[in-house]
């Protein structure tokens, strides 16, 4: 059984470059997110296995969903997606509940290394 | 991994982002002191700036990286918007929207943003500093060796950890390897302290005191498996070199499928070819009246019917794609020109074909910037007449039936029309002696090339070409046979017979009275430069209906309704600037198809 996953990020973009590289990984990609609240709705509806996580989203930003998922399921693997120079929003999703992070740009190699360490 | 797969979708999403930007500033220019805007524009720039760098657009994203640094200050401070900042912004956007444009097709060297760069980075300091991020613990030079400050009474086995040098964001990496620690046992001590992972020159050299059962082996594997660990140290044992994780690559799937617009086109095509084969079985069933054919073509006909309604669909897009650009070209028209204006887009949800609506972009922009430089007055002559100095311009987009009228409107000064009936007259375009022109007339005589002594606020209709255009075959009795020609269905309000309804003349032309409105009469033959010495007694009226427009078309007869398919019309010189485009009818023989808006 191949591990699914919830897509969040507010660019369509980077939501289907994240898909590709899971997708091409053996990863079912169940649902995609552009909001933070959108993504607290998906998580409870489709219960994946991991979750990417934009921080800078419009709505509800990555690191306050992260917040409201953990609050609902306190076992949900986030994988928070960051740029660089946003080291204390990393630090502050990761206080929140985030397991890991990966740097855009992403090189899939890293994204699904990352991928394997929230999972494993 | 190859890219060049992404770059139409990079380019397509860019554009809706910066186009965004322009919103955003357009509302921060008129609400200065809101916030709301800055953080919008701040999340689309940070967007594009980490779609440019997966790209590879390194030019790009530095640029937005400067620029999201200015805005991250911004939405964190309190400065009003200046308008020498907007003005930074809006420059900038252009620039970013430039240099997206130039990275799709590989011209990224050609940018030169130097300039723009170095005034973006000028402003970013001026603005103040924002606080750190969190707890706001300013980042204090870490000491040389973070297990030296270590209390020494703090229980537990002494942990270093470094992180790879190359790691990107070591506060964040070096929290998960703290988290990683947590799962065997309790963490005291750690040094430096949490607040300062935040710190962006945190240099990923950590210490803390672990208090487990776990030993030193299970401890610097688990804190590994943080990943981008260079060395863990558990009290005075080494740990093994740094585990290489793989990865399993299973078969691929495809999940997402993104179609160019020509391929559409292409379809749009064969669809076309297929509703015209259709219609000549159609015929054919008709003729043979075999219920076996007659049953097959209905088949047929309803399944062509579905595919083309599916590819219109897969075609349609809302409208906003286009205007979304408007406000920002409204703006930059009024400060040209020291005025003041608003522009209010409706209907932003409706939906045109994809062609159509880019076609209809650039004649947009001419009304729009015609509006502003003719029809809104300068601040100070509207408040003398009593208006609010900012003028309004409402861009409006109204489904009705299967066209969409987009309507331009302004609260400006109007038409002059003495100043437009003195110019027609000094051209021969209207009558020397008339006293006042006619909506119809005044229209007329703007429209025309080249004249410019007026303020030309006018709507613009744009038609789904593809629609199912049902029509009404009609039939003019000239010297040689018959002729038919095609009518949208569209405009079609009811059709009468000449005689049924009572006659009479409005300014000189025939009109007849329907329901007590008088509808002016338009003769199809007289229109053609028809001999009308054969046209039957009775003429049928079919009366076309735009909006409040109404004509009433007089002709020889009416055939039927058909589904053609509209192909584009080149006019040869000198013909009748009667047609829209033409038709292929169902028995091979083009038809030409009356443009009814024109005749309205």
């Amino acid at each position: 059984m191949s591990h699914t996953v919830l897509v969040c990020d507010d660019a369509i973009f980077m939501r289907t470059m994240i898909s590709d590289i899971l997708a091409q990984a053996g990863f079912e990609v169940v649902g995609e997110a552009e909001t933070g609240s959108q993504a607290v709705e998906r998580y409870k509806q489709l219960k994946p296995d991991l979750v990417t996580m934009d921080i800078v989203m419009p709505d509800m930003g990555g690191i306050d969903a992260v917040r409201e998922i953990v609050k609902h399921d306190p076992d949900a693997k986030i994988l928070m997606c960051s740029a660089m120079g946003q080291q204390a929003l990393v630090v502050e999703a990761i206080q929140a509940g985030a397991k890991d992070f990966v740097v855009k740009p992403f090189q899939p190699s890293r994204v699904l290394e990352a991928v394997q360490r929230v999972l494993g | 991994m190859d890219l060049s797969q992404y770059a139409e979708l990079f380019l397509a999403e860019a554009r809706e982002h910066l186009s965004a930007c322009n919103q955003l500033l357009l509302e921060w220019e008129r609400n200065s002191a809101a916030r709301e805007p800055v953080g919008g524009i701040f999340r689309a720039v940070h967007t594009v700036k980490g779609m440019a760098a997966t790209m590879g657009y390194v030019r790009v994203a530095d640029l937005a990286h400067r620029a999201e640094n200015l805005l991250d200050s911004l939405r964190r401070g309190s400065a009003a918007a200046s308008d020498e900042l907007l003005q930074l912004l809006f420059r900038t956007v252009d620039a970013l929207e430039r240099a997206v444009e130039l990275s799709v097709t590989g011209r990224e060297r050609e940018l030169d943003v130097a300039a723009l760069a170095a005034e973006l980075d000028r402003a970013g300091s001026r603005v103040a500093p924002p606080p750190s991020h969190g707890r706001g613990t300013p980042a204090a030079p870490l000491p040389p060796s973070p297990a030296e400050v270590l209390p020494p009474t703090a229980p537990g086995r002494l942990v270093q950890v470094a992180l790879r040098p190359e790691s990107p964001l070591k506060g964040g990496r070096a929290l998960v390897a703290l988290r990683k620690a947590e799962a065997l046992g309790t963490v005291h001590a750690v040094s430096p302290p949490v607040a300062a992972f935040e710190a962006e020159d945190f240099d990923g050299r950590f210490a803390f005191r672990l208090e487990s059962d776990a030993d030193a082996a299970a401890i610097a594997a688990a804190i590994k498996r943080a990943g981008d660990v260079d060395q863990v140290t558990v009290a005075e044992d080494e740990s093994a070199a740094p585990r290489m994780e793989s990865t399993a690559v299973e078969g691929g799937r495809t999940r997402h499928l993104r179609v160019d617009l020509r391929r559409l086109d292409a379809l749009m095509d064969l669809i076309g070819e297929l509703v015209i084969a259709r219609g000549r079985l159609n015929e054919l069933a008709a003729l043979r009246r075999d219920p076996a054919i007659d049953d097959i073509a209905i088949h047929v006909s309803r399944l062509s019917t579905d595919l083309q309604a599916e590819i219109i669909q897969a075609r349609m897009t809302p409208v906003w794609q286009v205007f979304d650009r408007f406000p920002r070209l409204v703006r930059d028209s009024a400060r040209q020109l020291g005025k003041q204006v608003a522009l209010r887009v409706e209907g932003k949800e409706i939906e045109l074909d994809r062609a159509i609506l880019d076609e209809l972009g650039d004649p947009l922009m001419h009304l729009l910037r015609n509006a502003v430089s003719h029809g809104i007055e300068p601040p100070a002559e509207r408040r003398r007449a009593g208006k609010k100095p900012e003028g309004e311009i409402v861009l409006s987009a109204v489904r009705e039936r299967s066209s969409v009228m987009i309507t331009i409107a302004d609260d400006g000064r109007g038409i002059d029309r003495d100043r437009v009936l003195e110019r027609a007259k000094r051209e021969g375009l209207v009558d020397a002696h008339a006293e006042a022109l006619s909506d119809d007339q005044l229209l007329r005589v703007l429209a025309r090339p080249g004249f410019t002594t007026a303020e030309a606020v006018t709507s613009v209709s744009g038609r789904g070409v593809g629609i199912d255009v049902a029509m009404t075959r009609l039939r003019a009795v000239g010297g040689v046979g018959h002729e038919r020609y095609a009518l949208p269905l569209t405009y079609v309000s009811e059709t009468v017979e000449l005689g049924a309804a009572p006659t009479t003349t409005v300014e000189g032309r025939d009109a007849i009275v329907l329901r007590d409105r008088v509808v002016p009469l338009v003769h199809l033959r007289r229109l053609l430069a028809v001999s009308e010495d054969a046209a039957p007694p009775r003429s049928p009226i079919i009366v076309l209906e735009m909006g409040e427009r109404r004509t009433g078309l007089v002709v020889d007869g009416m055939l039927g309704q058909q589904e053609i398919v509209v192909k584009g019309f080149d006019a040869p010189q000198g013909t009748l600037p009667l047609f829209s485009g033409a038709t292929i009818m169902g028995d091979g023989v083009p038809a030409l198809i009356l443009d009814a808006g024109g005749l309205l």
